[in-house]
């Protein structure tokens, strides 16, 4: 019971660690990715910058990102941890594959939240003379803030789950742990146990995630 | 500040919004561009307001060139106009207060002149206290208020109305009109207002422009193009004109009572009925509401009123007013 507690524990905190850094990561990919996709979208859809040659360059890069199966992602991306981090193995290895794959998502997520902004709140701004750095920054993005939050919440739920799949490959975690002792050892407790916790994680996020959009829908 | 259009050209593909148009929109008045939807009167106003750049021709504010200004340019200017819209295009993440603040803030005035502005906003719109509101408090009339106090806070030389009352219902969209009005004579501002209600026109503006298809085909003075309109598209407008007070169906009140309504149609209602009968009868009419109401060009006068005398006496001048065609109805 007590190997199974600080194997559970230590495996969770692994876990906390590769969603957290990898949602900052993926935040800091995605958000200006998808920015700049909503702000060079053609002025029908509420482009503020219409270009259309780049929007088309990075939604298809994204799109191309966001097709390829995560697994297949990782292991194409582990050599890429070597460079930077010079290890390919363990949980900081797993941050760098599991940011970048999410940082398309991130982008999409993003892109969709802000062209929710009614297109006629953009134009007021503009014709009060805003630049558009003030637009994004003041109107833009707080306008977007709900949609924002709700996909942000969804984004560390599939960082989760995402991480629980690079445990497979040498990622720790709690993937790892369920993978290596419950699967591979046959010891029923710990993948129950692994399983519980990722599933108590995904609800503490989804609930409190919710209960902050709420929270800005109120103030409205 | 007098606006002067010069040959404005602006089409997207093949058509032509805005096909040639040339407009001296004189200073210190509200000016009028009435146009049905495909008019091309939404062109125009986000050409005049810069946030559209034309096609050919040019446009002056006094005498500054300001459709062909370079970026920086473009973005002072647009910061000495302000524009007004059908949908408010409020912020729902600001409060009303902060909405206000928008336009201040982005210029980086400093936060107590901004906040002391923004009182002496909201007591013009006739919304005092409401600062920390949430927008969607606010009913359309109220919202129509904060949206022009922001367009009023950076003390515009212009102020663009883009189907400013196109969304409210008829009273609301009369005090707003009485508000722009009023804010028009304090800040002697240049009003532009788009619509394609005539009744707007004919409440508030003074000058209006007539659009069809792009262009100019009446201009001038209101009075003069009510009385005297040229084109059929003019005449077509003021055909539609909704009459108001036909749908204004109540009946103010003075006091309580009124066993009898009493509807005077058309031609009785210059006759001195009332009196006649009083006189005739011995019967004493007490007044207590009444109203006129126009239906398909008729008046029609409604009263609430009491008789009072000899109860014989009375059901006679009831008799009586009926055959002065007049509809008595006992309450």
């Amino acid at each position: 019971m007590n190997q199974l507690m600080t194997l559970v524990t230590s495996a969770t905190i692994e876990t906390l660690q590769m969603v957290v850094l990898s949602t900052i990561f993926s935040l800091l990919l995605g958000l200006p990715l998808g920015i700049l996709l909503c702000i060079t979208a053609s002025e029908q859809q509420g482009g503020i910058i219409p270009h259309p040659i780049l929007n088309q360059v990075v939604g298809r890069i994204v799109n191309v990102l966001r097709s390829f199966p995560f697994i297949i992602l990782m292991i194409l991306l582990f050599p890429l941890s070597r460079i930077i981090l010079g290890t390919s193995i363990g949980t900081t290895a797993a941050i760098v594959p599991l940011s970048i794959a999410a940082a398309p998502f991130v982008a999409r997520v993003i892109e969709s939240a802000l062209k929710e902004v009614d297109p006629g709140v953009v134009q007021a701004a503009k014709s009060m003379g805003s630049t558009n750095w003030q637009i994004i920054h003041k109107v833009l993005i707080p306008e977007a803030m709900p949609s924002l939050v709700a996909g942000i919440t969804l984004t560390i739920i599939n960082l989760i789950g995402y991480s629980a799949m690079a445990g497979a490959i040498g990622g720790g975690g709690l993937g790892d742990l369920a993978i290596r002792y419950g699967y591979q050892r046959f010891r029923g407790d710990v993948m129950i146990a692994s399983v519980i916790v990722i599933l108590v994680l995904v609800e503490v996020v989804q609930v409190v995630g919710d209960k902050m959009v709420a929270r800005l829908m109120e103030k409205r | 500040m007098q606006i002067k259009l010069q040959n404005l050209k602006r089409s997207y593909g093949d058509l032509h919004a805005v096909d040639g148009i040339s407009l001296t929109i004189p200073s210190n008045t509200i000016f009028g561009i009435i146009g049905k939807s495909g008019a091309g009167k939404s062109t125009l106003v986000r050409l005049i307001s810069t946030l559209e750049k034309c096609d050919f021709g040019e446009i002056y504010f006094e005498d500054t060139r300001i459709d062909n200004l370079k970026r920086d340019d473009l973005i002072a200017q647009r910061r000495r106009i302000g524009m007004i819209f059908q949908n408010f295009n409020l912020f729902s993440s600001r409060t009303a207060g902060e909405n206000i603040a928008y336009p201040m803030e982005i210029q980086k005035m400093n936060k107590t002149d901004i906040s002391k502005r923004v009182k002496e906003l909201l007591k013009l719109v006739d919304l005092e206290g409401r600062e920390d509101a949430p927008i969607s408090t606010l009913s359309g009339g109220q919202k129509q208020r904060i949206a022009i106090a922001r367009a009023l806070s950076i003390k515009p030389d212009i102020l663009f109305c883009d189907e400013a009352t196109s969304a409210l219902d008829p009273q609301t969209t009369r005090s707003i009109l009485n508000l722009i009005r009023d804010i028009q004579k304090k800040m002697s501002l240049t009003v532009v207002m788009i619509t394609h209600q005539m009744e707007v026109v004919r409440d508030a503006c003074e000058d209006v422009a007539v659009l069809d298809e792009g262009k100019v085909v009446e201009y001038g003075k209101v009075v003069d193009l009510f009385s005297n309109p040229q084109t059929n598209v003019t005449k077509e407008f003021l055909a539609n004109l909704v009459d108001e007070s036909s749908q204004v169906d109540d009946i103010i009140r003075w006091s309580e009572g009124g066993l009898y309504t009493l509807r005077f149609k058309g031609v009785h209602t210059d006759e001195p009925i009332l009196s006649k009968v009083s006189k005739e009868l011995d019967v004493e009419f007490n007044i207590r509401g009444g109203g006129v109401q126009n239906v398909e060009n008729l008046h029609i006068g409604t009263l609430l009123c009491d008789i009072s005398g000899d109860k014989e006496l009375v059901s006679k001048a009831v008799a009586r007013l009926r055959e002065y065609g007049i509809v008595v109805e006992e309450n």
